[in-house]
């Protein structure tokens, strides 16, 4: 009993039928499989599970597109392989551009499946942190008939994170307009209201650059803007409040944290 | 008549074969085991289920198919049972005929048990009896139809072994049909390119037949197309038991 | 006489071998058979009467010749309806019973169902296989499957039937017995074609014969025309006289222990043998004039082909 847990736990080069990895393209294989290329699909499919849980094998992830193309090849329809395999790529691999490249290729053959955009771009947005990929992504997904409406909420999101604040106010207006009860409404509202805010925000603060360049020193306070033109108008945010101005620092912040309202 | 009278005959002498026996015990336990290669997938049991299961009955149906199709005629002829049936007043192609309704009805039993086992195990998982999967299983059939008039066709003019290489590499070909249409395109003119282009037109598409995957990721089938593989098979069917005839018709029984 | 079998000019060849070479089988076959006759059909082995015989019955395609059948032409539906085949050592589906078999080939006759029972019934009970009906074939003996073979003739009533070698491998009581059926059949007005080299039973229950030799046939004709009546031999059995003396008489001299058989040919010399055995004291235990036997025609025209 002993020797037996010995054995297994000494370092195993390959697990059997590795040598899959040297298997032509998918194309090929459906033709080799002569009727069967579901069942080998999920053959593989299988044998990729093994194969990948073995951490023993330090090289495991080197095919890993390869296998995973071989899979959709000869069953593109089947849905299981694209999401386990970009977890794999993710998590364990640690490697985004495999992740992508496996969820695309599972949107490209299942065109109604809005599960591979909308967990490509929450790949990119929670861990990559890729905001513009995670924007791309989620449109992707909402364009798809079917999807959640939760999906253009995340859109949105990701386009402020973006700092795509034009595509981002427009999105939470629809989605403020549409929304079907008050929680939504409420949440649309705040986003809105962070949107604006992050627009004005941004605009003063390129007034009072202006301004340092001009006369070498932060102004005031924000009427000093209007006053010397730098700015057209003083804005105000979503609920009528002014912008909170420190002329130490020289930083603007709204008057209230969006969720707080 | 005495198509039938045959076709009974020969039922009950192929339902006496043990191969028949041997090739269900596997796909029963191909089918069953199923059930046990499901557990390691990550994801949805029930394909890796249905796909197995699909793959045995197409499987080991055509294996039975072959295997008993090629020894029929020609165990008349090698046990000389046949003298005394051809002296009687029949038609050769009656007894042809006769040989093959009585072996598709055999495989018709077999493939009717081998779906009962399956349509069971799926029950056990879905708790759903799946009435869909009929067509498919008839496709199946269809395609047994057709590899068995096959067999017969090799068995009239060849020894057991031969014809079950020929009805194998027959049946792998078939599945192979894009295959050969790619490799029509890609292979310079020449004795190689006519090789590959005579049997891409004498050999059948198999594939037609095939609607597993379709079944298992439960698409749609639309009508013509199922309309199209019936005739297809149908014809291509009467077209071989045609061929084999005319060879039945003047050969000598030494 | 009515001709019920007619055979004219008969030719097949076979390809053999590797390298296929034709080889003549049937050489130009010409032969009648009448109406109410059990025809034998004789020929060493090889000679071609099974192949003959095969293409009477469709089996094998001639390359030249006319074959008619009672009146018809011989591949028709309707001659194949009042034949009967016994072929030789016959082999039939061994998981099938007696009624099984029998059934299954009635249905290849236009027979009605109601009067297919009673004829299977009929036919066991007469080849004494009443006992079997229900028995599988692969139990039966060989005498058991050669009576069974001549039930299945027997299906349709044929008015021609045809045995190959039908009494191959039985023992004397067997072989009896399938004889005294075939001598039934033509009581009952059937004409029988058989085929076969056993020739002291052709001998016994044939009226005319045909002899074919390397596929052609050399003589056809009733057999007491072929084979004379005269006196073939005489077999003297004796004892008593020196070998050498009888050994210059020229005739044919064995010995067996203390007796000596002599067969004297040249009718003319028996008496002066006789006298020969006298004057040396020699004893006669046997005289026996023997006539020409069908196997003596029949080894005599074998070996000047």
């Amino acid at each position: 009993m002993g020797l037996k847990v010995k054995i297994d736990r000494m370092p195993r080069k390959k697990i059997p039928g590795s040598s899959i990895i040297y298997l032509p393209s998918g194309k090929y294989l459906k033709y080799a499989a002569s009727g069967y290329s579901s069942l080998l699909a999920d053959i593989i499919y299988l044998w990729s599970i093994q194969y990948y849980s073995d951490y023993n094998i330090s090289d495991r992830f080197d095919y890993l597109d390869h296998i995973f193309s071989i899979i959709a090849e000869l069953d593109p329809h089947y849905l299981d392989p694209y999401e386990i395999g970009a977890i794999i790529a993710v998590y364990e691999a640690k490697n985004f551009d495999k992740a992508f490249k496996i969820l695309d290729r599972g949107l490209e053959k299942n065109p109604d499946e809005w599960i591979f955009p909308f967990q490509a771009g929450h790949y990119a947005q929670m861990i990559k942190k890729d905001y513009e990929l995670a924007q791309k992504y989620y449109k992707k997904a909402m364009e798809i008939k079917g999807s959640p409406a939760l999906i253009q909420r995340l859109y949105a999101n990701a386009a402020f994170k973006a700092t795509d604040f034009q595509t981002a106010w427009k999105n939470w207006v629809e989605i403020y307009q549409t929304a079907k009860d008050e929680r939504i409404k409420k949440i649309a509202s705040n986003h809105l209201y962070q949107v604006k805010a992050a627009i004005d925000i941004q605009a003063i603060e390129g007034a009072i650059k202006r301004h340092i360049e001009h006369y070498g020193h932060n102004p005031l306070n924000l009427a000093q803007l209007v006053r010397e033109g730098m700015l057209n108008s003083l804005p105000q945010d979503l609920d009528g409040k002014d912008y909170v101005y420190d002329p130490d620092t020289g930083k603007v912040k709204s008057a209230t944290i969006p969720w707080k309202r | 008549m005495k198509i039938i009278a045959i076709a009974f005959n020969t039922f009950k002498e192929a339902i006496r074969d043990r191969i028949l026996y041997l090739l269900f015990f596997f796909a029963a336990i191909s089918i069953i085991f199923s059930r046990v290669l499901a557990l390691l997938t990550v994801g949805d049991r029930i394909k890796i289920i249905r796909d197995v299961g699909l793959a045995s009955l197409s499987f080991f149906g055509v294996l039975m198919a072959i295997l008993i199709g090629t020894g029929l005629v020609y165990k008349e002829i090698d046990k000389k049972t046949i003298y005394s049936l051809l002296s009687k007043p029949i038609n050769r192609y009656q007894f042809l005929l006769g040989k093959f309704f009585g072996l598709i009805f055999t495989l018709f039993i077999m493939l009717l048990l081998m779906s009962f086992i399956y349509l069971v195990l799926v029950f056990f998982h879905t708790f759903e009896i799946e009435w869909e999967t009929f067509p498919t299983i008839f496709f199946i059939f269809l395609e047994l139809c057709l590899i068995t008039a096959v067999a017969i066709f090799f068995s009239c003019f060849s020894t057991p072994i031969l014809s079950s290489v020929f009805s194998l590499a027959f049946y792998i070909i078939g599945h192979f049909s894009w295959g050969l249409e790619t490799l029509i395109n890609k292979i310079k003119p020449g004795v190689g390119k006519t090789l590959v282009q005579i049997l891409y037109i004498f050999i059948p598409d198999l594939e037609n037949f095939n609607f597993k995957t379709e079944i298992v990721h439960n698409l749609p089938i639309p009508s013509h197309v199922y309309l199209f593989s019936i005739s297809y098979g149908i014809f291509y069917t009467l077209f071989i038991l045609l061929l084999a005839m005319l060879v039945f018709r003047r050969r000598d029984f030494i | 006489m009515e001709s019920v079998l007619t055979i004219k000019d008969l030719h097949k060849s076979f390809k053999i071998g590797f390298i296929p070479r034709k080889k003549k089988i049937l050489n130009g076959i010409t032969l009648s058979v009448n109406k109410g006759e059990i025809f034998g059909y004789l020929g060493p082995n090889g000679a071609g009467k099974t192949t003959t015989i095969k293409c009477i019955l469709g089996l094998i395609f001639p390359e030249k010749g006319e074959i008619t059948i009672l009146g018809q032409h011989y591949l028709s539906l309707r001659a194949k309806e009042n034949i009967g085949f016994l072929p030789e050592n016959p082999y039939f589906y061994d998981y099938l019973t007696a009624s099984e078999f029998l059934s299954f080939y009635a249905r290849l006759f236009r027979i009605d169902k109601r009067k297919k029972e009673e004829k299977i019934k009929k036919l066991l009970y007469q080849l004494r296989l009443e006992q079997s009906v229900n028995l599988q074939l692969r139990k039966f003996s060989r005498g058991m499957l050669q009576r069974l073979g001549l039930a299945q003739a027997l299906l349709n009533d044929p008015s021609l039937i045809f045995l190959d070698e039908p009494l191959g491998g039985l023992d004397p009581i067997g072989r009896k017995e399938i004889r005294d059926i075939i001598v039934e059949f033509k009581e009952e007005g059937k004409t029988v074609f058989l085929s076969s080299h056993i020739l002291q039973d052709i001998e016994l229950i044939c009226n005319r014969v045909a002899i074919i030799v390397n596929g052609e046939i050399v003589n056809q004709g009733n057999i007491q025309d072929l084979i004379s009546e005269k006196i073939y031999f005489t077999e003297i059995t004796l004892s008593g006289v020196d070998r050498k003396i009888l050994e210059a008489l020229g005739e044919s001299v064995s010995i067996h222990g203390e007796r000596i058989l002599l067969k004297v040919f040249d009718q003319d010399k028996v008496e002066s043998v006789l006298k020969l055995i006298r004057s040396n004291n020699g004893k006669v235990y046997s005289l026996m004039p023997r006539t020409q036997t069908l196997e003596d025609y029949f080894v005599g025209v074998v070996k000047q082909k």
